[in-house]
């Protein structure tokens, strides 16, 4: 059983952020799975060693500060450290061992990842999607005390797309790497998630109320438009990434458009085509040519 | 035990390929795949007379330097002269990347083996030879990154000993990593594991190193030796951190791991 403990490990990071986000607003798709994640924070408690009086993390200190905080607080660690190295490593294991290395802890405490680096990216992915959160609560809470201007939807769309795809700029270079990683068998559960958490955040803040079809139909279609330009922003050189918000700022019309046709279905059937075969097409050019920039 | 291994020291490899049909090789190629080092790791290998660890490690270690090198000259396409000229003198004599591995066995004689076939297969850096005993190591306290023990710890009297001193000298975030023959789930399995076991091994011992009781009393050490989950409860109780194991052919051989966290 214990030999069990990496999927629901892996799956605990994404599930406490979707429990994070999901407390503030009730969605159809996170509470079922809330309900299986909830069970997991229980196993994990034997995990804690009871080394002194009271768990509190107490920062940088010394080696004792270690004890006092719970095996996955310092797999975050580690992994945040990791984040650093990755422009020069590469989503890898040695990343992971050099962002070890500033902790104060040996290189072999990367063993505890999987060797293809996995952890790392659905970790760095959930922190952007927590960060993505965050800003669109303070663009939200600016709204209702009356500073800012409610945004048109398709206008907030774009700036939540950008917003989110911005934060992929310092590790570009290796993010095709991630990508096919992330596509995975075993990886595919835990980004998926991620995945669809991000594009519900979006839409809840958006100010989509909808509990009927439509629902899907948004969800769908934005996940097209999220996957489609982070695949067309991997292959843009222009400066600023210029061409990749202009292929945003199409997709997010386009879409506002279908949504005015009477084949809603269909459209959405087609976007999710298209957004998968893209993403086949480009993770496969992106496996086959490792070194695009 | 120093007897039986006084004895086997010059036969012990010819021994371990017949026994095992040469899996032994696979089993330690896995280990090494777990432990995953990156260069600069310092390895203490316990109970490694022979090398065989020793020197995989040394391998493993080397082609990933090699493939670290590489993608450093990819990066160097953007870097001025000044600053290649600089890398290319730090790396130059570091085909190993600072890695190191301490060998330690308490038996003069398989060390002895292991030095030979260093130089018979032409490892010389990053390698040292310590006599010592697994229960009380000549070392300080947080010294090495890796400590394995492979097929070693079920010659240790006392294990908790062992694991403890295990603990003592690795850095905090340090792998403790174990192989080790051990408990077979499947019954099926198990009976021909036993058949071959008692009837094979010990002839195979005569035959080959002139020596039945050894190899009796090594299958019996075997059966002695606790299963995997008493095994990681003593890892566990000498504090290292998320222990567990991967059996290796449902169970005859297992890979026990634990962080010092």
């Amino acid at each position: 059983v214990r030999c069990q403990l990496y999927p629901p490990q892996r799956a605990l990071q994404a599930s406490a952020v979707l429990r994070r986000v999901s407390d503030e607003q009730k969605e159809p798709l996170a509470s079922s799975s809330q309900q299986q994640f909830d069970s997991q924070p229980t196993d994990h408690q034997p995990e804690k060693e009871p080394r002194g009086p009271h768990p509190s993390y107490t920062g940088q200190g010394g080696q004792e500060s270690e004890d006092y905080e719970s095996e996955e607080q310092l797999q975050h660690r580690i992994l945040t450290a990791a984040l650093e190295f990755v422009p020069q490593h590469g989503w890898t294991a040695e990343a992971i061992a050099e962002g070890a290395k500033t902790l104060g802890l040996s290189v072999a405490a990367a063993g505890m990842f999987h060797s293809d680096g996995s952890e790392l990216i659905l970790h760095f992915v959930s922190q952007c999607n927590t960060k993505l959160s965050e800003l669109l609560e303070q663009e939200q809470k600016l709204v209702q005390l009356g500073k800012a201007q409610k945004k048109p939807t398709d206008q907030f769309l774009r700036d939540a797309v950008e917003a989110r795809l911005r934060m992929l700029i310092p590790y570009i270079e290796k993010w095709p790497q991630a990508l096919s990683i992330l596509l995975l068998p075993h990886n595919i559960p835990s980004s998926l998630n991620l995945l669809t958490s991000m594009i519900d955040d979006i839409w809840q803040y958006a100010g989509d109320q909808s509990t009927d079809f439509n629902w899907y139909t948004r969800r769908a279609v934005l996940t097209g438009i999220y996957n489609t330009t982070e695949l067309v922003m991997m292959q843009d050189s222009s400066p600023d990434f210029e061409e990749t918000w202009r292929f945003l700022e199409n997709r997010v019309a386009d879409a506002m458009n279908m949504g005015n046709t009477a084949n809603q279905v269909q459209s959405t059937g087609e976007a999710v085509v298209q957004g998968l075969v893209g993403a086949a097409v480009t993770v496969s050019d992106a496996e086959t040519s490792p070194a695009v920039r | 035990v120093y007897q039986v291994f006084e004895s086997v020291a010059k036969k012990y490899d010819v021994m371990n390929d017949s026994m095992t049909l040469g899996i032994h090789r696979v089993w330690k190629d896995i280990l090494m795949h777990k432990m995953n080092p990156s260069p600069g790791t310092l390895l203490l290998d316990v109970a490694g007379g022979t090398g065989d660890i020793a020197f995989r490690f040394i391998n493993y270690v080397r082609s990933a330097r090699e493939r670290q090198l590489q993608r450093k000259l990819k990066h160097h396409q953007n870097l001025s002269w000044q600053e290649i000229s600089e890398s290319y003198q730090e790396d130059k004599f570091k085909s190993l990347g600072d890695s190191q591995v301490v060998v330690c066995d308490i038996n003069k004689e398989m060390l002895k083996v292991g030095k030979q076939k260093a130089q018979h297969l032409g490892y010389s850096e990053g390698l040292s030879w310590v006599l010592g005993n697994a229960e009380e190591l000549p070392f300080d306290d947080d010294k090495f990154d890796v400590y394995t023990i492979a097929f070693g710890i079920r010659n240790v009297t006392r294990i908790d000993l062992a694991l403890q001193e295990a603990y003592r000298v690795l850095k905090p975030g340090g792998r403790f990593l174990c192989l080790e023959f051990s408990h077979v789930s499947n019954p099926l399995l198990s009976r021909l594991y036993d058949l071959y076991s008692f009837q094979v091994i010990p002839v195979l011992g005569e035959v080959i190193a002139g020596d039945w009781k050894s190899y009796q009393y090594l299958v019996e050490s075997i059966r002695r030796f606790p299963p995997q989950e008493e095994l990681k409860a003593m890892i566990e109780d000498a504090g290292f951190l998320k222990v567990d194991y991967q059996n290796l052919n449902s169970g005859i051989v297992a890979i026990h791991s634990g962080f010092k966290l």
